[in-house]
């Protein structure tokens, strides 16, 4: 009773709060009722059993990308900013060009796909049952770092190589031009 | 499997009655409806008692910086003045609300929540003792990390909302430490979580014994600097001095919380100070054996329980006097010194400690420093 509460309560959060990003204009306050749609999500997880995945949810993109979309809205300008520079606000309707149908295509076809895929083979074959009890306590850390460090070892390998050069790569960004600042000094003792 | 307060109450003897006389209440669903009481009281408890904690910290830091500058402290309210923060919270709760004309309303008065809420969650985990601690989930240590940037976005969204640049700054500085601090803080945790093989709390106490000498922190000397770097790493996470640039008032006024009155900054006061007691809190269980007492006094009897209790309260307290000791004696840093400490200094020395702990694990077979000597 208490878990089908639970997922009742997340995915009404994920949903609602999914809806005020779409509707809302403010995009500070879309942010922070995406917030809430990733803390519903992580819910989702957290009934399904999935503990370990429900807390990374929070860790990574509570505690980082959310912070980081702020911080990115912030620096450009906020929603003032973007709305004076972008016009966003007062287009006039046009019939659009090249990208937008294109883009419109796309993601028309790509959401088709989706909803065939789901109503023809996944639904029907997986036979529907009630969600085993013993499964949603056991913790799913332990088999989750042996198979990361057996069967899919090359994935996690790979990832980290990943994430190692996106960290060199912002540290290369981020470094002060050392050649152009030396030239700089130098005109300026000219 | 999780065990929580629910399962430490159903090895009382009493147990079967309780369950007997919901089961007759609410049918089958009446071990359900009875864990739901227990939580929700127990959660009632922990919360009240833990905003008294926090508001005793107010009382304690102005004690104890009066000790430091031989001054004499708060003394009119009650016997020593102990009394002061209730004074402190009815003042708050009668002051005008005031949001400033340019403010963002609806996150002006969300900001203030999302630290308490942070703040809280994370006192699910919280290892009291044994049987007591609300659940022990096996995850524990990384759901307390995760719920706890809840309060890296509250500190940041009040400083924006408030739209002052005192504000602004605070939130941004806030922020930013924050995230930097979390790496050498998780990275010290994980240290820990490699000798003693889980992170669920109970897994990381029960590594340890009651006395110091099995103590994670004297175990073996990477986790003798892992518990400075964790301790510094953690005091910068809760924005306090040497760390307090969010809320610098030589320069920011008061930072981040500048624009606010009444109980909506007492709200952001109280996630602070409870915020410390959680940190200390996961210091004393993870470095300084947790809620282990000598000899395992009690067993786990209720009475074991609350010596348990009292081992953890008195370590975590300790710590707590650290905290205000440390920000009454150190200047604060500047901005560039902030970063640097983080990232030149605690990231890559907490990095060798997990090194040197995975190293110590295999070629010690895991045996603490003092096992050695005695050998």
């Amino acid at each position: 009773m208490f878990h089908k509460l639970l997922f009742i309560m997340s995915t009404v959060l994920t949903v609602a709060s999914a809806l005020v990003v779409l509707l809302n204009k403010n995009i500070m306050h879309a942010c922070i009722a995406l917030l809430g749609s990733l803390i519903g999500i992580a819910g989702l997880y957290l009934t399904l059993g999935a503990d370990f995945v429900a807390a990374t949810q929070l860790m990574v993109y509570v505690g980082g990308v959310v912070i980081l979309m702020l911080f990115a809205v912030m620096l450009t300008g906020g929603q003032d900013f973007v709305s004076k520079t972008q016009k966003l606000f007062d287009l006039t309707p046009n019939m659009g060009n090249a990208t937008s149908y294109s883009v419109g295509i796309v993601s028309a076809a790509l959401f088709g796909m989706i909803i065939y895929g789901l109503t023809e083979s996944s639904l029907s074959s997986i036979p529907k049952k009630d969600i085993d009890p013993n499964l949603i306590e056991a913790s799913t850390l332990e088999r989750l770092g042996e198979l990361l460090l057996t069967d899919h070892v090359l994935a996690f390998e790979i990832s980290s190589v990943l994430l190692l050069g996106a960290l060199v790569g912002a540290a290369i960004i981020a470094r002060p031009d050392r050649s152009t600042s030396s030239s700089a000094n130098t005109s300026e003792e000219q | 499997m999780n065990s929580t307060i629910v399962s430490y109450f159903s090895t009382l003897p009493f147990y079967n009655h309780i369950i007997g006389f919901f089961n007759s209440l609410f049918g089958e669903n009446g071990q359900m409806v009875f864990a739901f009481t227990v939580y929700f009281i127990a959660a009632f408890i922990v919360v009240n008692i833990l905003s008294a904690v926090g508001g005793l910290g107010t009382y304690a830091e102005r004690k104890i910086s009066a000790d430091l500058q031989a001054r004499i402290g708060p003394n009119r309210v009650g016997p020593y003045g102990i009394l002061q923060f209730l004074a402190d919270g009815v003042k708050m709760i009668l002051k005008e609300d005031i949001i400033p004309r340019g403010a963002d309303k609806f996150l002006f008065y969300f900001a203030p929540m999302l630290a308490l809420l942070g703040v809280f969650a994370t006192l699910a985990v919280l290892p009291f003792s044994s049987g007591l601690a609300l659940t022990n989930l096996n995850i524990g240590v990384f759901y307390l990390l995760a719920v706890s940037s809840l309060v890296g976005i509250a500190v940041f969204l009040g400083g924006y909302a408030a739209n002052s640049k005192w504000s602004l700054l605070g939130g941004m500085r806030g922020a930013s430490q924050i995230i930097s601090y979390e790496i050498p803080v998780t990275i010290s945790i994980l240290a820990i979580a490699v000798l003693s093989g889980g992170i669920s709390f109970d897994k990381l106490i029960g590594a340890q014994g009651g006395f110091p000498h099995e103590w994670f922190v004297f175990h073996n000397p990477f986790t003798f600097v892992g518990f400075f770097v964790f301790f510094t790493g953690a005091l910068a996470e809760t924005n306090r001095a040497p760390f307090d640039l969010p809320e610098a008032e030589s320069e920011l006024v008061s930072g981040y919380n500048t624009e606010y009155t009444g109980m909506r900054f007492g709200f952001f006061a109280l996630a602070e100070y409870v915020e410390i007691f959680v940190v200390c809190g996961v210091a004393a269980a993870l470095f300084l054996g947790g809620y282990r007492v000598p000899f395992d006094l009690g067993g786990d009897t209720l009475i074991g329980q609350f010596l348990q209790i009292g081992s953890f309260v008195t370590k975590t307290l300790l710590l707590y006097y650290v905290v205000i000791w440390v920000r009454w004696t150190l200047p604060r840093l500047r901005v560039d010194q902030l970063m640097m400490i983080c990232w030149k200094y605690l990231t890559p020395i907490a990095i060798f400690n997990l090194v040197g702990c995975a190293f110590w694990l295999v070629k010690f077979d895991g045996r603490s420093m003092f096992n050695l000597i005695m050998n």
